[in-house]
């Protein structure tokens, strides 16, 4: 059998490994993978508690194999492999937390129902298949209000159904939500009017009834609309 | 040709060959974070149909898991195997992790094929692309590395180990540890995740 020497002493560069470190990293990535198994299927936490310790115990199995299995960070200094992972890492929080983050704010507080609604009503989709969806064929009259060093002007709307009611901040930026404080009530399909200084959103009233509305930021500023049929 | 003493040229060439290897490595965990996101973003989007929760098999999973672990571990073996000029044992360990890998993939190929049978397939909604596209990306790797795995076991049979098959093995494991580390964060976001 033919016993070349095949392995200089000098590393390559590369990091190299024993069985001791092969078996230790083993076992522990065997631990860390039977823990989180057995926290999830007995639920031993739940909700965002859960997900945190199984993304803990995945990154802390990842470093291990990463450093038992490929055994970086023991080379020769500089370390290349080391810094090009770890500019790697930093890459990859960048584009994957900041997709997670811009998509979690679209989704906020919206349901899926919400959703559908608003269309509907900024469309003017006011039927699907002969089906009516509530919101309006024909638009009446706008009403305007004005929000201006935290008055409302005027403090009471009266509109008739399919009007439309625009909302003008002079302010800083304010965030109008339906209801009274602390409730975020809902008015067809809209969450809540996002408007910067200067700036105006108008909606369709396609709901009949008496509506309050106030910055979610500073609930002192309120007011009310009446929807007639 | 008798071996001889790496030159300080060859070792230098050797260093440089496994770094672009490793810089490729980062690009290609790049493309699988990316593969990521997009199933983070997408996995709740079911248009109605089946969640995770419902259509996944955890003790599957745990299954698959503990496989390619070993098969990680294996490659670890068999690279000392190879430092060390052992041609027996190198083919020995090496054969373990192809096997390992083939089971792998054999039972992955399983669950897919469960899946699209009940009617849950890539077009199915984008809960099920993303699903269907991160793993099978994942797996694609794995089918790559199986057969990278049977040419170089079959040049290492015919013509024996010497300096240049190791550098080739070693990028082989480092590869295949790789590709380990990546199925770590699939099982936790996408089956574990499932189930929080």
């Amino acid at each position: 059998m033919s016993h070349q020497h095949v392995a200089p002493q000098h590393n390559n560069g590369s990091e190299h490994g024993t069985v001791k470190s092969y078996v230790i990293g083993f076992l522990l990535s065997l631990l860390f993978t039977f823990i989180p198994y057995v926290i999830v299927v007995n639920q031993v936490v739940t909700g965002t508690k859960l997900l945190i310790t199984i993304l803990g115990f995945g990154v802390i199995q990842a470093i291990i194999q990463v450093t038992f299995f490929l055994h970086l960070g023991r080379g020769p200094k500089p370390n290349w492999n080391q810094f090009f992972f770890v500019s790697t890492i930093a890459i990859i929080l960048i584009v994957v937390g900041g997709s997670i983050i811009i998509i979690q704010n679209l989704h906020y507080n919206m349901s899926p129902q919400d959703k559908v609604k608003k269309i509907a009503n900024d469309e003017n989709i006011y039927q699907v298949g002969g089906k009516e969806t509530g919101a309006c064929k024909v638009i009446g009259k706008n009403h305007i209000v004005v929000i201006r060093n935290g008055e409302v002007k005027p403090l009471l709307t009266t509109t008739k159904k399919c009007d439309t009611l625009s909302f003008v901040n002079n302010d800083d930026k304010r965030e109008i939500t339906f209801g009274a404080h602390p409730n975020h009530d809902v008015y067809a399909g809209e969450t809540e009017l996002v408007i910067r200084k200067g700036r105006s959103k108008t909606i369709t009233l396609s709901e009949v009834g008496t509506f309050q509305f106030h910055d979610h930021l500073q609930p002192g500023t309120a007011g009310n609309f009446i929807v007639k049929p | 040709m008798s071996e001889h003493k790496l030159s300080h040229h060859e070792e230098e060439a050797d260093d440089r060959a496994l770094f672009g290897f490793w810089v490729y490595l980062m690009t290609d965990l790049l493309m699988f974070a990316v593969l990521f996101a997009v199933y983070a973003v997408l996995h709740g989007n079911t248009d109605g149909g089946e969640t995770g929760r419902e259509l996944f098999k955890l003790p599957l999973a745990l299954t698959n898991t503990l496989i390619l672990l070993t098969s990680s571990f294996t490659c670890g073996i068999a690279m000392i195997a190879a430092r060390k000029g052992d041609k027996r044992q190198t083919l020995l360990w090496f054969g373990a992790t192809f096997l390992l890998g083939l089971a792998f993939l054999a039972l992955e190929i399983f669950e897919f094929y469960e899946l699209i049978h009940e009617g849950h397939n890539l077009g199915s909604n984008a809960f099920l692309s993303s699903f269907f596209v991160l793993l099978g990306t994942h797996g694609l790797h794995i089918t790559f590395g199986l057969l990278w795995i049977a040419v170089t076991l079959g040049y290492i049979l015919k013509r024996g180990l010497n300096r240049h098959m190791v550098r080739k093995l070693t990028m082989l494991s480092l590869f295949w540890h790789f590709l380990d580390i990546v199925w770590i964060f699939i099982f936790t976001i996408v089956y574990l995740g499932a189930f929080v």
